[in-house]
This record gives structure tokens, sequence and C-alpha cells, in this order.
């Protein structure tokens, strides 16, 4: 009988972007579905509140991601039914150990030759040190826990805005601005992005998960650079 | 079902050499190398490299996250030090991750590599290091923890641990221990190694300073605080020129007291 293994994605998401401000983190990412070169579905979240304690987004290939939550979901409800201390306790899954939990679950995918195709990007709030937790995991299993994500190309157009304009001590509608900011460069630039986004966010008191809403664009195609390409300018505009 | 146990079939997509016809004097492609579409097919064919010789893309398993790692052994102390940038392709992914990981208060792993492939690989130590303390109730040696780790990448001959390592430490008798592997876990005792994207920049310079090669003044045994600074002077070097190499540099000296480690940067270019 012949196994059948993942060789190439085939419906995607693009870009996922976070970061954290003061007080807790905040993720993006907007809602086109591609399939290829096709815009598949304009309308599809990408961002999920688990349990209300983790926010959990990836790009890539969109069912390994709906595979993924729905594993997640179970084993995050697991977690505050079945565990042994949950009639004493109330415990909920914390966002690190979900995190380890997929990189795991990522590794063993990989070395089987047959990846989630996903950059998967977790975030929450750390009970333990008390502080927002941001990270992520990418098909191979390779981890990061950092103040700055990005997946896809958004790694390419999106962190470097995001890392000029970080401070340590961002309020929460200057990390909204700030990521806003970058998805509108996304959509401008990623030819798999669109302007209608999500956001999330998750502080101590726990997840909100926005409803997708339209960047506003209209301004877009005024750019000094859109009207005329800065490349004629004799300066330097590359090219 | 059993097809993948007969050799491939083999239909050339260029055949040359056999005509069809005997008639080949009156055959004008009679000799020639042609493809199987037919006459008249190889007329006005351009070749772009992908349709006379088909390859297949595949996922692959490894990625290579970059770094290099440095390790002396010294008299009685033993320096290891790694760059902490975490690169894929031309990105950056991390300005700020070790690569260095303390097994015991005696030795320290250092690995460059595919990232995932080294936490794994760490992970794996860690439980083995742990059962041999529940079983044996003392922690590992240093040159016990440098056979293990010869082991454990072997145990993956046939699938590797994609990790490129120097493992350094304090020996039994106090002094300075270090090994250097392949991915595959063949290691030797060193006195002086490197390893990683940056590895042929730096070990030229540490042969000569450290190891004493094609000198001709007195050797002298060095002082740990010298060997740190020609770590630091070696890493410059190497980030200057290895793309891979850069941001900061993670230094821990061993000694009978403990790990010491200290930070030192880099460019960020």
């Amino acid at each position: 009988m012949s196994k059948q293994r993942t060789t190439q994605p085939i419906t995607t998401g693009t870009s996922v972007i976070g970061l954290v401000y003061d007080g807790g983190v905040m993720i993006a990412a907007d809602t086109l579905l591609s399939y290829g070169s096709m815009a598949k579905s304009f309308n599809t979240p990408r961002l999920y509140n688990i349990e209300d304690r983790i926010l959990l987004g990836a790009s890539g290939e969109y069912s390994d991601l709906q595979e993924i939550v729905a594993k997640v979901k179970a084993l995050a409800l697991q977690e505050t039914t079945n565990s042994m201390e949950s009639i004493y306790v109330d415990r909920k899954l914390p966002a690190k150990s979900l995190w380890n939990y997929l990189r795991a679950v990522m590794y063993q995918k990989r070395s089987k030759m047959n990846p989630y195709w996903n950059d998967v990007v977790v975030a929450g709030w750390d009970d333990q040190a008390d502080k927002p937790f941001l990270g992520t995991v990418d098909k191979l299993g390779t981890t990061l826990q950092e103040n700055l994500v990005a997946t896809g190309f958004g790694g390419y157009l999106a962190m470097p805005l995001l890392r000029e304009k970080w401070r340590n001590d961002l309020s929460e509608g200057e990390a909204r601005a700030l990521l806003e900011d970058a998805m509108k460069v996304l959509f401008y630039r990623d030819c798999r992005a669109s302007a209608r986004i999500q956001l999330a966010k998750c502080t101590s008191d726990g997840c909100i998960v926005s409803e997708p809403y339209e960047l506003d664009h209209s301004n877009g195609w005024n750019a000094p650079s859109m009207i005329r390409a800065a490349g004629d300018l004799d300066g330097d505009g590359g090219w | 079902m059993f097809d993948s146990a007969m050799p491939p079939k083999s239909k050339p997509l260029r055949s040359g050499g056999f005509n069809k016809n005997t008639s080949s004097i009156f055959d004008p492609l009679a000799g020639q190398i042609h493809n199987s579409e037919g006459y008249g097919a190889t007329r006005g064919k351009i070749d772009h490299g992908v349709t006379e010789n088909p390859y297949e893309r595949r996922f692959s398993p490894y990625d290579f996250n970059g770094g290099t790692c440095v390790a002396i052994a010294g008299s009685d102390y033993a320096v290891i030090a790694a760059d902490t940038r975490l690169s894929s392709g031309y990105e950056i992914l991390s300005r700020d991750m070790s690569k260095l990981h303390t097994l015991t208060d005696k030795c320290i792993l250092g690995s460059a590599g595919c990232k995932t492939d080294v936490d794994q690989l760490r992970s794996v130590l860690d439980i083995k290091m742990k059962m041999y303390h529940h079983n044996h109730r003392k922690t590992m040696t240093t040159p016990a923890v440098a056979q293990m780790l010869g082991n454990t990448l072997y145990y993956k001959r046939f699938f590797p641990y994609y990790a490129f390592n120097v493992f350094g430490g304090i020996d039994e008798e106090g002094k300075g221990a270090v090994y250097s592997y392949d991915a595959i876990g063949s290691f030797e005792r060193t006195p002086v190694t490197a390893t990683g994207s940056g590895q042929a920049y730096i070990i030229p310079l540490l042969d000569n300073v450290i190891a004493h090669r094609n000198r001709l003044d007195e050797k002298r045994d060095l002082l740990k605080e010298e060997v740190v600074e020609i770590v630091k002077d070696a890493f410059i070097s190497c980030g200057e020129r290895d793309i891979y190499t850069g941001d900061k540099v993670e230094i821990a000296v061993i000694t009978k007291d403990g790990i010491e480690k200290t930070y030192f940067d880099l460019k960020a270019d």
C-alpha cells in the first residue's frame, strides 16, 4: 500500500506577525486564503483563541493548521478537565508548554518526512514569569522565543520595520498601530496578502481575537514611490 | 507493490547511435542524438536544463541555521565559545540564541548546524545523563559524556542529527579536555577545535596561536584570560567574512571552580 507524504503546500495563508508590548502580546494576520496564485477566500481567520489563554496562528498550509488547532484544542480541554489537579486547581495549559508540545509534534512529523507545512506562532501570558510569552515553531521544529516574530514574507518585509520601531515599553495602542502599519506594507508588497486583517491580543486577564476588518488603504496608490518610480528620480531609488 | 524492488526502468530520453531503418544513408538524422518525440523534434528545440534532465523538488528535513563554535583546552581550564546568531537562508531569525548547552558543572556542549536537530540532541543527552545519575548515583565525568555523545550521534547514522559539535570541560585529572566531532559521531580529544560555518576562518588562526604550529618562538602555557582575548579576536575576524557569524559571542570558561560566562558584542551586519 502506498503512503502519501507532504510535497508542497496547496491552500495557504501568508505571514503572521507579532510583538510583545507593555502588559501583553499582540499578533496579526490577514484573512486571505490563497490557492497558488488564486485568491480562494477573503474571510478565513487564521488566529485562534485556545481556552482564553493561548493565541495560535500560522502561515503555510491551511489544512495542516486546521489539524493542528483541532489537536491543540483537544489537548487544552483535556488539561483543564482530565488532569490530576483539575478538581482542586483551576489549571490551564500554559502557552510555553503548548509551544514545547508543538515543537515535539512538528519534529516528529518532519522526521517521518511528512511535515505539517506551517510556521506556527504561539502567544500567551506566562503566569510563572509574570510576563507575556511569544514564540514560533516552524515545519522542521525550529523554535524561537522572541519579542518580535514574523513568519513567511513578514520576515523580510515587516521584521525590519518592527525591529526599527519596537521598544519594550510600547503601549497597547502603539503596538496595534505598529502591527497595522506592518500589515499595510505586507498588503502592498506581498502578492498573496490582503488588506483584510485580524488582530489578537493576550494579557494576564485573558485573550481576545478580533473580527476581521479592512485596513484603510485608500491612500495606498498615492504614495510618492507609486506615482513616480523612485528609480526615475536620479536619486538612489534602486534599479 | 514490488516496483520499488525492481531496478528503475531506464528509458533514456536521449537515444544515441542506433538507427531504426537500415537505409541509414538516406536518413538525415541517422547517427545523431535525437529525442524520442520523433522526427524533426530535435530541430529548434532549446533545452533549458529541465525537460531533458528532470529533477524532483522535495522537502528537506534539514535547514542550516549557521554559526560557529570554538573550544580550547588549557592546563587547568577549558574555554568554549560560540556566536549567538540564528539564521535561515539570508534571513536572521535571532541575534540572541545560545549555542552552548551546560551538561554538567564541568562540561559544556557547543553545537552549530540545524537548530531543531541540536535541540533534539540536547534533549536526548539531558535525559541520558539524568538516567545515568539515577542509576549510578553520580554525575557523568567529562570523558564519559564525550563517549556518550559520540554514541548518540552514531545511533542516528542513517538519518543524522545535523549538528556540528564541540565539547569542552575538565577531566578527572583537573586538566582541560576538548573533543571535536563530526555529524555522525566520530570524535577525538584535541587541544583546540572549531566547527560550524566559520570553521575555516578560525582553525588556522588557532593552530598557530594556541597549538603553536609553525612558530619558532618557545611554546608556553597560556593563561585563560589570554585565551579569551584570542577567542574574541578570532570571532571578530570570522564575523567579518562569514555571513552566518556575528551579533554576539558567548564565552564560557570552565575551571574546577565552575563555569563563568561572558558576552562580547560583534558587528550586527
